[in-house]
C-alpha cells in the first residue's frame, strides 16, 4: 500500500505541470493582457489631458515606441511564450511566485493576507455542515417516509436551488439596516474599529459579522451531504449484517450507531481529504455581497485585472492542495475501511 | 422408541396460528378488497394505518402452529417463498416493518407471549434465548467490525461481565467452532475469512449465549459441500452444552434434513401441509407435495432412474389457488381441492397433513 501512494506522489508532478502549462498558455494567449491595459491605462490619462488638441482616437500612437518596448520588457512579453514558462516554472522551484503587477507585492504575501478570512469561513462552513447534515441525514433515513423527512427535505432542496448570494442580498436588505430591520452589519470582516474593542465585544462583533456570510455559503451545501448520508444509512439499515445485529438483542440505538452509521461514513469520509482546501475557501459573489476580502474575490480581481502572477500564484496552491487533498481521501478511505487495500 | 422418548420431553416454544403478511402493491388482477373485508382483524388494522392504503396483503405466513420440544432438531423444508424464513423470522420477530407485519399469532416461551413484548423486552430474549445463523455468510458479519469485537458485543450485551472476560470466552467460542489461532483472529475483518470460516463465527456469535432455541436459515446453503457436514454437525455438537436447549433448522436440502432432524414440517404457500417424524416422513409421506419433493431427490437403492421434479413452479404469493395451495402443481388434484382448503389433521400418532385425500 506504501508504493500505492508513493505512486500518488509521483504522480502530481505531471498532473501539476500539465494543469500550470495549460493555464499560462489560456492565460497569456487571450487577448486585453496586463500590457494592453497599462497602454490603455496610460492612453485615458493621456486622453483627459489633451481633450484641448481634439487627439485622441484609438491608437497607440500617441503613447511613445520606446515606452511601449519598456512596457513590454517589464512585463516579460518580449521573450516567446515557453520561455516566459520555463523562467515562471525556474523561479516556482526557488518557491518565488513573482509580484503581483497590481499590488506591487510578492504574490505570496497577497495569497497569504487573504488566507485568515477563508480558514474563518470555511473552517465554520465545514464543521457545520458536518455537524448539521451528518445526524440529520441518519433522523431522516431511520424515520424515512415520515412528515419531518419530507418537510426537512423539502427544505433542503429549497436551499440548495437559491444562489448563495442572492441570499445573501436579501438578507442584508432585510437585516442589514437598511429598509426592515438593523440586526446585522452590511458586510466587511470586522468591524474598523474593532481593535478598540474589549475581548467579549471582540468576539461579539465577530459573530455579528459572521452568521450573515455563513449562512449564505452554506445554504446550498446542506442537500448533498444530508441526503447522501440519508441515503448511505437506508441502504446500509437493509443489510444482512443489521439483521444480524438486531438478532443479537442489540439495542436500536447501538444498531443504528453502532453498525449502520459506520458503514454509511465510508462514504461521507472520503470527502474529509479536502478539508486541506479550506484554506483556499470562498466565493466571489458572496465575498462581493458581503464585502469580504477572501480568497474568491482575490482570484476574481486578478483574473479581471491580468494580474497574471496573481493568478497563477492561486492555482499553483489550489491545484496542489486538490491533488494533496485526494490523496488523504485516500488514505481516509483505507483507515476507516479495512476492507479497501490498494495496489 | 424414539415417540415414547419425545412424549416425555416438554414444550419449550408453542407458536399458535402465527400469521404474517407483506402488505405490497398490487396489480388490479390481484385486489381482492371481499378478502380484506372477511377478516375483522385485517379490517382493523387496514383502518387504523395509513400505510396500507391501496396496499394488499401477501399472506407470507398464514395460520402456522407448531411446537418446538425441548432439545429436538425441528426442520422446516420447501421451496423458495413456501414462507419458511418468514415463519422463523416471526418468532424472533425480525420482520421488516413495513412492509411487513405480524398480524396475529403468539409465540409461547416460558409462559410469556414474545409476541406481545416491547421491543426492549424482546431485545432480552434475542441472542440470549434465541440466536440466529443466517443463509449468507458473506454479508451476515459487519464488514467494518473486527471478528472478536462482533462476538463480544453479543456477550457484552446479555452478560454482566467484563471486557477481559468476554474477550476470554469469545475467544473460546472461536476456539470451538474449530477456527485455528483464534486469539489472532478476534482482531482480524470478515473479508479475511472464508465462507465456511464466516459461517464458524456466525454459529460462534449464536451460540456464545447458548439460547434455549437456534434457528439456522439455510445455514449451508452458499457452502461448498465439504463444509456443509461441518457446519451442520458443529451446530449439533454445541447445542449440547445446554440440555433443553433446540435447533430450528430452515432447509430445502432434504439430505440435510434426513441427517439432522427429529422432526419435519413441510411448507408451501405459507401453510404447513405436513408435520411427521423424520422418518415417518421419509418412509411414508402422505402429502402429495411432500412425496414430490422425496422423489425429485436421487435415490441410491434405484440407480439410472429419472429424477422426478415436481411440474410448475409456486405461483405468485397474490395468485394462491382459494383451496389447496398445492392444487396447481398437484397431480392428484380433484374438485373438492380447488374450492375448499383442507385442514391440518393428525392423519397417525403425530402425523400431520392438510390433504382432502385424508380428510
Amino acid at each position: 500500500m506504501t508504493s500505492y501512494f508513493i505512486r500518488r506522489f509521483l504522480l502530481i508532478i505531471p498532473t501539476f505541470f500539465g494543469i500550470t502549462l495549460i493555464t499560462f498558455l489560456i492565460l497569456q494567449i487571450v487577448p486585453g493582457g496586463p500590457l494592453e491595459m497599462e497602454i490603455m491605462k496610460i492612453r485615458m490619462g493621456g486622453n483627459k489631458g489633451g481633450t484641448e488638441s481634439g487627439s485622441g482616437g484609438n491608437s497607440t500612437q500617441n503613447i511613445p515606441q520606446s515606452a511601449v518596448e519598456e512596457l513590454t520588457k517589464f512585463y516579460g512579453f518580449d521573450k516567446p511564450i515557453q520561455e516566459r514558462y520555463v523562467i515562471w516554472v525556474t523561479n516556482l522551484l526557488k518557491l518565488d511566485l513573482g509580484k503581483s503587477y497590481v499590488y506591487a507585492e510578492p504574490v505570496s504575501d497577497v495569497i497569504v493576507s487573504r488566507f485568515p478570512v477563508s480558514i474563518y469561513f470555511g473552517l465554520i462552513g465545514f464543521i457545520l455542515t458536518y455537524l448539521i447534515c451528518v445526524p440529520l441525514g441518519v433522523y431522516k433515513a431511520v424515520k424515512n417516509g415520515s412528515t419531518f423527512d419530507f418537510i426537512s427535505s423539502a427544505l433542503v432542496f429549497i436551499g440548495y436551488a437559491i444562489p448563495g448570494f442572492a441570499f445573501g442580498a436579501l438578507m442584508l436588505v432585510l437585516l442589514g439596516g437598511g429598509s426592515f430591520f438593523d440586526v446585522f452589519p452590511l458586510g466587511g470582516f470586522r468591524s474598523s474599529d474593532f481593535e478598540s474593542l474589549s475581548f467579549f465585544g471582540k468576539i461579539a462583533d465577530q459573530i455579528n459579522h459572521t452568521i450573515l456570510p455563513v449562512v449564505s455559503y452554506l445554504i446550498g451545501s446542506f442537500a448533498t451531504l444530508t441526503i447522501l448520508t440519508k441515503n448511505s444509512v437506508i441502504e446500509n439499515l437493509s443489510q444482512d449484517y443489521i439483521r444480524t445485529a438486531f438478532s443479537k438483542g442489540l439495542s436500536e440505538k447501538r444498531v443504528i450507531f453502532g453498525h449502520a452509521l459506520r458503514n454509511s461514513l465510508i462514504p461521507i469520509s472520503t470527502g474529509l481529504g479536502h478539508a486541506i482546501s479550506l484554506v483556499l475557501a470562498g466565493s466571489v459573489l458572496i465575498e462581493k455581497v458581503f464585502n469580504i476580502n477572501g480568497i474568491g474575490l482575490l482570484s476574481f480581481d486578478s483574473i479581471v485585472q491580468r494580474d497574471y502572477p496573481v493568478v497563477m500564484g492561486i492555482l499553483v496552491i489550489s491545484t496542489l492542495l486538490l491533488l494533496v487533498g485526494n490523496i488523504i481521501s485516500d488514505i481516509i478511505y483505507a483507515l476507516v475501511d479495512p476492507r479497501i487495500r490498494f495496489k | 422408541m424414539r415417540q415414547k422418548t419425545r412424549m416425555e420431553k416438554k414444550k419449550l416454544f408453542e407458536i399458535k396460528n402465527i400469521r404474517t403478511y407483506f402488505f405490497v402493491e398490487a396489480t388490479d388482477k390481484q385486489i381482492s378488497d371481499d378478502n380484506i373485508k372477511q377478516d375483522p382483524r385485517l379490517k382493523e388494522l387496514y383502518e387504523s394505518d395509513k400505510y396500507l392504503k391501496g396496499k394488499v396483503p401477501a399472506k407470507a405466513v398464514d395460520d402456522v402452529s407448531f411446537n418446538i420440544y425441548e432439545g429436538e432438531v425441528l426442520g422446516i423444508v420447501g421451496e423458495s417463498g413456501s414462507g419458511k424464513s418468514v415463519t422463523a423470522y416471526s418468532i424472533t420477530r425480525l420482520i421488516p416493518d413495513p412492509p411487513g407485519k405480524i398480524v396475529s399469532g403468539e409465540v409461547i416461551y416460558k409462559g410469556k407471549d414474545l409476541l406481545k413484548l416491547s421491543f426492549d423486552e424482546m431485545k432480552e430474549y434475542r441472542g440470549k434465548e434465541i440466536a440466529m445463523i443466517f443463509q449468507e455468510p458473506m454479508t451476515s458479519l459487519n464488514p467494518v467490525m473486527k471478528i472478536g469485537d462482533q462476538i463480544m458485543e453479543v456477550i457484552l450485551n446479555h452478560e454482566d461481565i467484563n471486557k477481559e472476560d468476554a474477550f476470554k470466552k469469545a475467544t473460546k467460542m472461536l476456539e470451538l467452532v474449530g477456527i485455528p489461532s483464534p486469539e489472532k483472529r478476534m482482531k482480524d475483518y470478515p473479508h479475511q475469512f472464508s465462507g465456511g470460516m464466516r459461517q464458524r463465527v456466525m454459529i460462534a456469535m449464536a451460540l456464545s449465549c447458548h439460547p434455549a432455541l437456534l434457528i439456522a436459515d439455510e445455514p449451508t446453503t452458499a457452502l461448498d459441500v465439504t463444509i456443509q457436514a461441518q457446519i451442520i454437525e458443529l451446530m449439533l455438537k454445541l447445542k449440547k452444552e445446554r440440555e433443553e436447549a433446540a435447533i430450528l433448522l430452515i432447509t430445502h436440502n432434504l439430505g440435510v434434513v434426513a441427517e439432522t432432524c427429529d422432526r419435519v414440517i413441510v411448507m408451501y404457500g405459507g401453510k404447513i401441509q405436513e408435520i411427521a417424524d423424520v422418518n415417518a416422513l421419509f418412509e411414508s409421506p402422505f402429502h402429495p407435495y411432500t412425496e414430490g419433493l422425496l422423489s425429485s431427490l436421487p435415490n441410491p437403492d434405484k440407480p439410472k432412474t429419472k429424477l422426478r421434479a415436481i411440474p410448475g413452479i409456486i405461483p405468485h404469493i397474490l395468485e394462491l389457488p382459494k383451496g389447496c395451495k398445492f392444487a396447481t402443481r398437484c397431480e392428484k388434484v380433484f374438485e373438492k381441492c380447488w374450492e375448499t382448503e383442507p385442514d391440518l389433521i393428525e392423519k397417525e400418532d403425530k402425523h400431520f397433513v392438510r390433504c382432502h385425500l385424508f380428510s
